[in-house]
């Protein structure tokens, strides 16, 4: 790959002549500050939209700050730190992507957006693994009772003398059973009011999964116009800039969700590993 | 008109701004790398009540870092600071009204 725009591109400038501009743009240099500026705007509105969520995620914590501590003590710290670090290297990807085009080298442009697309891709397969091991865990919420006869084969939970089970969540069983686990003492808390953590824990993550989804068909977009010679003018980085740009927002997004989501509740580095041992299917969760 | 300003050797129009170098690049990533090590080490450690505003501390400092190295916010032009700061100006009013009237609404009338 060419290290700074002194170095000879595989492709130059030369070989292809000026890029050619839209016929409502004076010029390049207008043409490529639009560019910019509207993938600018469009992630203002972005912020936004994932701020009023962090707004009224942060309203709720503050009401309930042991519920939602106990909410992040379930999950999978050991995935979320993966995935933390493999954003970050995407993002260092994608940005040697742009590097690449504005120096003009295609071959290398096609090697950075590739590992982008597989980072991404990476992301996305131990982020599903999460959402499965939650689900076997049973971690969802919902208005579901235990029937008297799920509650019997439970003794922990009758009250000795009680002639009369009282009704129970299956999410509050399920969510006992996964912060004994975690070793996390459950006096003092609303567990019914944990699912508003999961709510939020569902919905955050989803809609970054759902920005990653997206941002992956436009990688893989660019991947295919690379091969068809589109990025044959060093001058058209910026539209690869501008991906660039969605694709960092969305690594700020998970910058911070990992705190507000999975930090919150104690954890500790040795669960890290347990977490990634669970994914792999090395040990029973 | 294209044409007249362009810049033959590279191929990029005259007076757009040029990208960092890869050297500056890998130690914004180091960087980067290193606040996540740093908010993995805050977000294990027990600090109680202050643990979520350290790590926001650490979010918002890693956010700074990528917005003006990885996404050169440092070189955009006015018009695009003005959007940026348009965006943090109204978050903080959706945050700031917000918690005002959960965090007051009750209070006993004195």
């Amino acid at each position: 790959m060419a290290t700074n725009a002194t170095v000879t591109p595989t492709t130059t400038s030369e070989d292809v002549g000026p890029a050619p501009v839209g016929h409502h743009f004076y010029s390049l240099r207008q043409q490529q500050d639009s560019v910019r500026l509207g993938i600018w705007l469009f992630l203002v509105t972005e912020l936004l939209f994932f701020g009023g969520a962090m707004c009224a995620y942060t309203a709720y914590r503050i009401w309930f700050p042991r519920e939602f501590e106990a909410g992040s003590a379930a999950l999978n710290v050991g995935i979320a730190t993966l995935n933390t670090f493999l954003l970050l290297t995407s993002s260092l990807t994608v940005t040697l992507a742009v590097r690449a085009c504005y120096d003009g080298n295609q071959k290398a442009l096609a090697k950075w957006l590739a590992l982008t697309i597989t980072l991404g891709l990476v992301f996305l397969g131990f982020k599903a693994r999460e959402y499965q091991l939650d689900f076997a865990e049973g971690l969802v919420p919902s208005k579901r009772l235990m029937t008297a006869d799920q509650q019997l084969g439970h003794s922990s939970i009758l009250e000795e003398g009680a002639s009369q089970v009282a009704p129970k969540y299956v999410f509050v069983h399920n969510l006992e059973e996964a912060l004994h686990k975690a070793g996390y003492k459950t006096e003092g808390i609303d567990l019914v009011r944990v699912q508003l953590f999961f709510m939020f824990y569902y919905i955050m993550t989803g809609l970054h999964v759902v920005h990653m989804i997206v941002g992956i068909g436009l990688l893989i977009w660019q991947l295919v116009l690379t091969k068809l010679g589109f990025f044959k003018y060093p001058a058209r980085y910026v539209y690869v800039e501008a991906l660039s740009l969605y694709w960092h927002f969305v690594d700020i997004v998970w910058i911070f969700l990992l705190p507000l989501l999975y930090l919150a509740g104690p954890h500790s580095a040795g669960q890290v590993i347990t977490g990634l041992q669970q994914a792999l299917g090395m040990v029973s969760h | 008109m294209a044409a007249s300003t362009h810049h033959a050797s590279t191929g990029h129009p005259a007076g757009d701004h040029e990208l960092p170098p890869v050297a500056n690049t890998m130690m914004t990533f180091v960087v980067l790398f290193m606040l996540a090590i740093l908010a993995l080490v805050v977000g294990f450690s027990n600090m109680g009540e202050w643990k979520v505003l350290a790590n926001m501390a650490v979010s918002a400092v890693q956010t700074t870092v990528l917005a003006l190295f990885f996404m050169d916010l440092r070189k955009a032009d006015p018009l695009t600071w003005l959007a940026v700061a348009s965006s943090v100006f109204w978050l903080g009013l959706l945050f700031l009204f917000t918690l005002t009237d959960m965090l007051t609404r009750h209070l006993a009338v004195l």
